[in-house]
């Protein structure tokens, strides 16, 4: 920086009034009253993930062709990012501010573009993992919530196995969702990559057979991941006949291979993903299914895109329509008396109850009646130590149970019953069974490692060789933080579909997948909310040249020396990364 | 080389020697023809120079102060109402320290509008820190340019040379025109170091403060002082180069004069004649002709009329409340002197009304017969 | 790093600007596009202090400050002298504000137009003589508070239109610019440096102090003058060719004026009259511009 230049004598001065050095030494900094400072955000993808994903720092890895790094970032928090960019509900999605200026991103696609160019390079990540620890931990059950505490866990150092009751890994991912909507090649591929972390299986393991809860005593803790497998009865007259399955035993025979004779006509009593799912793979056996659902469309419970696939593929689906009786022939269903519905007050769940309409009866003829209502636990064997309610386990915030050491995760307990959620209470648990087993105050824990307000966790964050306890910069960035100047309506693509003609007959993949061009040019659309990007608007407009750029790839800096504090780079800054502070505090 | 030429045409042609590299100019009667000789000699490539046709007098010394920070010989010529439209740029040109020079053709101010000769315009800039040159002639006038733009060029101080309305612009006298080559000689080009440079960038004119402007302003005074001498150096080194010099403050028939009459500009000419007469009916009278006004010589007017025992001054002007200038600045710089003459003051000749013989003789007539000059200037060819 | 944005700076920082100001940033962005082989004309104005007094500069081109209305008549000057030594490469620009642009100074502008000197003349407009105390110039809005024109008496004449003066003098440049869109001015500024001739640049520089908006708010304030299409950016040619350059979204004008502590008097017949003059201006010059296609 240029010096003062001290009060010239007559002498000194050259004959006319001329510069002879700059202005730099002026330092106006000392004007201002509000200083400028980089403070990343959250963007509230990454809240609404409660996987807690760095989404947008993989959307910025995807946007430079970086689509490995992206994954290996991914794989920081989920092991599965090819099941769930197949079949997670994205509230990424509907957390996306992008969403209220045009079109939310396609994240979920972009996921998995990411894990199929992962799969297609045959890339290994390379995760962050601790030191061995001497403790095991047992797992009881190999669906997304037990081998997501499984996967965290042996990377925090501990001895894991994991018991499942079936023959077969991945639970409700395995044998609930059918082969067209996530291929078996993937999730085992994904399952592979968690247990070459060297986590142990005993398949055929179910717990209160073969499996006693005194076997588990040789473990410092357990995760109870059981997962809800049985399906809720109809409680109508005659559904104890032959020709009546559950949605989740039709599915799992399917998805085991089993031979299943259905019949031409197939009735699917619900209407969420498991009457859906099962509709669509009875079709794809050759049989004309009909969705009976007993309130209308909007109330589905069943993906909307699921839904309208369905449709596409020339289901039919009969709304306002209740089963109330099951008639027999030679003791198997042969027809199935419905009566219409009309909506009427609320639910303890806030939909409107159906009503039955006096005299709307009326009957169809049957082959096979696949009843897929919903499903719960079966908790029968667990301890009641645990402390059962209402058929889930009761957990604290951190998934722990009344019984020390044992916690539990996924549809079990008091959660949304989704995949990501599932993952969530995984990785939560294994953060906190981890601060358990080292007899940790975990107070802090949720505030340092909190991904904005909705609950996600940072297990990158947890993982940190300084386990500074400092919490993710608070604010979530809304679409109001943003300067919307800079910001231009572009369409959003798209997940293209396999021709509806095709997917009827074969259990082939509905999505086809984004290819790299049209998977870069989406994720660029993203705004990263709340993250700087080194777009440079800061530089550009200082009147001060009081912003100097940064090294590569590093944040620009303020010369405070000369910053006049007026703030335009916080308006300009279209992500809202840059906070104005009264100075000296 | 002997031409005969009107005064106007003189100073092209002085321009025109001193290659001047841009000219720049706003059309005044009677100046006119300075600025369309010089246009010819552009045209035709006697001289080679940048012409910019300004749309006013104002804009005229804004463009000449523009090219002489950028480092060129920058010349132009302007007259009363021009010269006053000038008024501020004088000013900027003297701070900023640029050697331009500008031929002025006195005429009187108006309101009411007079286009004939009239000293008060150039008088009314004395203050601007331009030096000032009164010529008497066609030939000084030519000769004149060519000084200025030295002497211009090493103080660093802007220079006006003063020629009279019609008298001299339009009257067509002989001027022997030096030889070019003698004339480059005598003025080697403009070349300065500091000026307007990409490669060496400052800011010229920059704002000064109260802790410095004194100290510019001191500089002004400091080079002002010194140029008289730079004056009195270059019209010897003219002298030797051409054989003509003119002085600062020239003397005529002075020897033992108990009254000198003090003018300057064409006046002088008729004075010399008065002179010559009175000196013939055996009268003492001397002539002493101010061609350097500013800086005011003093030490040299003293010199001459000190023997006298009364001062005449002619002044062609009038500023309202003091009279003649020159009188009024001859007074100021003799008063602390233990002793000079009497100064008398007579206003002549206003608004191009012709200052005749018998006029002079009058001035003349007057001063031997008051014992003590009057306070005010006396007003001579007055229709009381 | 954007594009189109050269990382030389040829401005300091240090400079005595307010926070915030309009002027700065043109100026910042005026010299990365001429680059250093410039000089600089400086008439009084806001910059006459910004640049920093004796014996300091703000910027690192050689400049010469000049009395108020001598822009172009000064820049006229140092063209001719740097040509007459033989420099006809370094570019000559006037940086003057819109009072010595649209009232002081415009005899010598027009002057210089209609000789077609080879200069970039660069009018940055706060629409007001800010240097001197906020006082108005032709160049102020129509109902804009100034000290000159107080509430109960704002401004009753429009905006003069410097730029169809400037156009009717059939000079072979003239652009308007904003400080929200640097990457366009950096570009006419380039295309006006290559050309020969007079060149007239009208920069719309926000001056939060003068406007009584908030310093943070000078570089917004720039852009929705353009896309209420208050101050559209255009490019004429040879007085005659019309070309637009940004689209504006046509943003209502209470957008810009209630961002603005000038205008705060306005009553909704006032802003409606002010909507109906841009929105019939705005025709106009569209007109123009299709007549040029």
């Amino acid at each position: 920086m240029s010096k003062q230049i001290p009060l010239l004598r007559e002498g000194e001065m050259p004959y006319q009034p001329i510069s002879l050095g700059s202005m730099e030494w002026n330092k106006t900094g000392s004007w201002r009253y509000l200083r400028p400072r980089f403070e990343n955000k959250i963007p509230p993808c990454n809240e609404g993930c409660p996987a807690g994903q760095d989404i947008e720092g993989a959307l910025v890895l995807i946007g430079k062709g970086k689509y490995l790094e992206a994954w290996d970032l991914f794989k920081e928090e989920n092991p599965f990012p090819g099941v769930c960019g197949r079949v997670c509900y994205h509230p990424c999605e509907s957390s996306c501010n992008r969403g209220d200026f045009d079109e939310p991103l396609s994240i979920n696609a972009l996921e998995r573009f990411m894990a199929d160019m992962a799969s297609k390079h045959r890339r290994k990540p390379p995760l962050k993992k601790r030191e061995k620890r001497p403790e095991k931990v047992a797992v009881i059950g190999s669906g997304p919530a037990g081998l997501t505490c499984a996967y965290h866990l042996v990377r925090l150092g501990y001895g894991v196995t994991v018991f499942e009751a079936l023959p077969v890994l991945g639970g409700m991912l395995r044998v609930g969702i059918p082969e067209y909507r996530l291929p078996k090649k993937v999730l085992g591929q994904e399952i592979d990559q968690i247990l070459e972390l060297g986590v142990k299986v005993e398949v055929n393991a179910r717990l209160g057979n073969g499996l006693s809860l005194e076997d588990l005593k040789e473990y410092q803790a357990v995760f109870l991941a059981l997962g809800n497998h049985k399906s809720r009865s109809l409680g109508i007259s005659g559904e104890e006949a032959e020709g009546i399955m559950s949605g989740v035993e039709f599915l799992k025979d399917v998805n085991l291979g089993k031979k299943v004779e259905l019949g031409k006509r197939v009735a699917v009593i619900g209407g969420g993903n498991t009457a859906v799912d099962a509709a669509r793979a009875a079709l794809r056996l050759g049989a004309k299914p009909l969705i009976l659902y007993r309130r209308t469309r909007e109330e589905m419970p069943a993906f909307a895109s699921e839904v309208h696939e369905a449709e596409e593929e020339g289901i039919e689906i009969s709304l306002l329509t209740s089963p109330v009786k099951v008639i027999s022939q030679n003791g198997r269903a042969a027809q199935l008396e419905c009566v219409k519905n009309r909506l009427g007050p609320p639910d303890e769940d806030g939909r409107r109850r159906p009503v039955e309409i006096k005299g709307s009866n009326c009957t169809i003829e049957v082959d096979q009646v696949i009843s897929a209502i919903g499903e719960e636990a079966d908790l029968s064997c667990l301890s009641k130590q645990v402390g059962i309610r209402d058929n889930t386990v009761p957990t604290d915030e951190r998934g722990a149970t009344k019984q020390a050491g044992v916690f539990a995760g996924g549809d079990i307990i008091l959660q949304p019953h989704t995949v990501v959620h599932a993952i969530a209470s995984g990785k939560r648990a294994a953060i906190f069974i981890d601060s358990h087993l080292r007899k940790e105050n975990w107070e802090g824990l949720f505030e340092a490692l909190r991904v904005g307000e909705k609950g996600s966790l940072s297990m990158k964050r947890y993982l940190q060789e300084e386990r500074e306890r400092v919490p993710l910069s608070g604010k979530t960035v809304l679409l109001k933080d943003l300067n919307l100047d800079y910001f231009e309506y572009q369409k959003r693509l798209k997940m293209p579909k396999a021709k509806s003609s095709r997917r009827t007959t074969s259990f082939e993949e509905v999505n086809l997948g984004f290819n790299e061009e049209t998977a870069v040019e989406e994720a660029r659309r993203c705004f990263n909310c709340g993250v700087c990007n080194l777009c440079d608007n800061c530089y550009i407009f200082c009147p001060d040249v009081a912003i100097q750029k940064g090294k590569e790839g590093e944040l620009n800096i303020f010369d405070y020396d000369h910053c006049k504090g007026c703030g335009i780079c916080m308006e300009e800054c279209p992500r809202d990364v840059i906070v104005m502070e009264v100075e000296g505090r | 080389m002997k031409k005969i030429m009107v005064g106007n045409h003189a100073v092209s042609w002085g321009v025109m020697l001193a290659r001047a590299e841009v000219v720049s100019a706003y059309p005044i009667t009677p100046q006119t023809t300075i600025v369309e000789e010089l246009s010819v000699l552009c045209a035709d490539g006697r001289l080679k120079a940048r012409f910019i046709p300004v749309e006013s007098e104002h804009s005229a010394m804004a463009c000449c102060i523009g090219s002489s920070a950028a480092g060129v010989r920058t010349f132009t010529a302007t007259s009363s109402q021009g010269l006053a439209l000038m008024h501020e740029m004088l000013h900027w040109a003297t701070g900023a320290r640029l050697p331009i020079v500008m031929a002025n053709v006195n005429r009187a101010l108006g309101s009411p509008f007079n286009i004939w000769g009239e000293q008060s315009d150039s008088l009314a800039q004395r203050d601007t820190g331009w030096l000032q040159i009164y010529c008497e002639s066609n030939q000084e006038v030519l000769d004149t340019v060519l000084q200025s733009f030295k002497i211009a060029e090493r103080v660093l101080l802007p220079v006006m040379l003063v020629l009279d309305a019609f008298i001299l612009s339009h009257t067509a006298e002989p001027v022997d025109i030096p030889d070019h080559q003698l004339a480059d000689e005598f003025l080697p080009p403009y070349r300065p170091d500091l000026r307007l440079n990409s490669k060496d960038p400052h800011i010229f004119a920059c704002l000064a403060p109260p802790e410095y402007l004194m100290e510019f302003r001191y500089k002004i005074q400091q080079s002002m002082l010194q140029s008289k001498e730079v004056c009195r150096r270059v019209d010897e080194e003219f002298g030797k180069a051409f054989g003509r010099k003119y002085g600062l403050v020239e003397p005529y028939r002075c020897e033992g004069a108990d009254l000198i009459l003090v003018t300057a500009g064409s006046v002088t000419s008729t004075a010399r004649v008065a002179v010559d007469a009175l000196r013939e009916k055996g009268r003492k009278v001397g002539l002493a002709k101010l061609r350097l006004f500013r800086p005011f010589p003093k030490e040299e007017l003293l010199e001459i009329t000190r023997g006298a025992d009364k001062i005449a001054v002619l002044d062609r002007n009038f500023s309202a409340g003091i009279g003649g200038i020159f009188a009024h600045e001859i007074r100021a710089a003799f008063c602390n002197e233990k002793s000079h003459p009497p100064v008398y003051s007579y206003i002549t000749g206003l608004g191009g009304r012709d200052t005749t013989l018998q006029n002079l003789n009058e001035v003349i007539y007057q001063t031997y017969e008051r014992p003590r000059p009057e306070e005010q200037s006396v007003w001579v060819g007055l229709r009381s | 790093m954007r594009e189109g944005y050269e990382s030389t700076e040829l401005m300091y920082s240090g400079h005595l600007a307010c926070a915030g100001c309009g002027a700065t940033i043109a100026m910042r962005y005026a010299l990365k596009a001429l680059g250093d082989d410039t000089v600089i004309v400086l008439p009084a104005c806001c910059w006459s202090i910004i640049g920093g007094p004796f014996p300091y500069a703000a910027v690192k081109v050689p400049l010469i400050h000049t009395a108020f209305e001598t822009g172009a008549s000064t820049a006229s000057g140092v063209k001719a002298g740097l040509d007459m030594r033989g420099d006809t490469e370094t570019t000559v620009a006037a940086w003057v504000g819109d009072g010595g642009t649209f009232d002081i100074g415009i005899q010598a502008l027009s002057g210089a137009a209609e000789r077609n000197d080879d200069i970039i003349y660069f009018c940055y407009d706060n629409e007001a003589y800010m240097n001197t105390g906020i006082q108005r110039s032709s160049a102020t809005p129509w109902g804009t508070w100034t000290t000159t024109t107080p509430s109960n008496h704002p401004k009753g004449q429009p905006k003069k239109n410097m730029m169809e003066i400037m156009a009717a003098h059939r000079i072979p440049y003239a652009a308007t610019c904003s400080v929200a869109f640097p990457e366009d001015m950096i570009n006419k500024i380039k295309k006006a440096k290559s050309t020969r001739g007079t060149k007239f640049i009208h920069i719309f520089s926000p001056c939060p102090t003068g406007w009584k908006a908030p310093s943070s708010l000078a570089v917004k304030i720039a852009r929705l003058a353009v896309h209420t299409k208050i101050f559209p950016l255009y490019e004429v040619e040879g007085g005659l060719r019309y070309h637009v350059n940004v689209n504006p979204k046509s943003l209502p004008v209470d957008e810009y004026l209630r961002l603005q502590g000038r205008f705060n008097h306005l009553s909704d017949e006032d802003i409606q009259k002010i909507q109906e003059t841009v929105d019939r201006e705005w025709e106009r010059l569209l007109k123009k511009a299709l007549d040029t296609i």
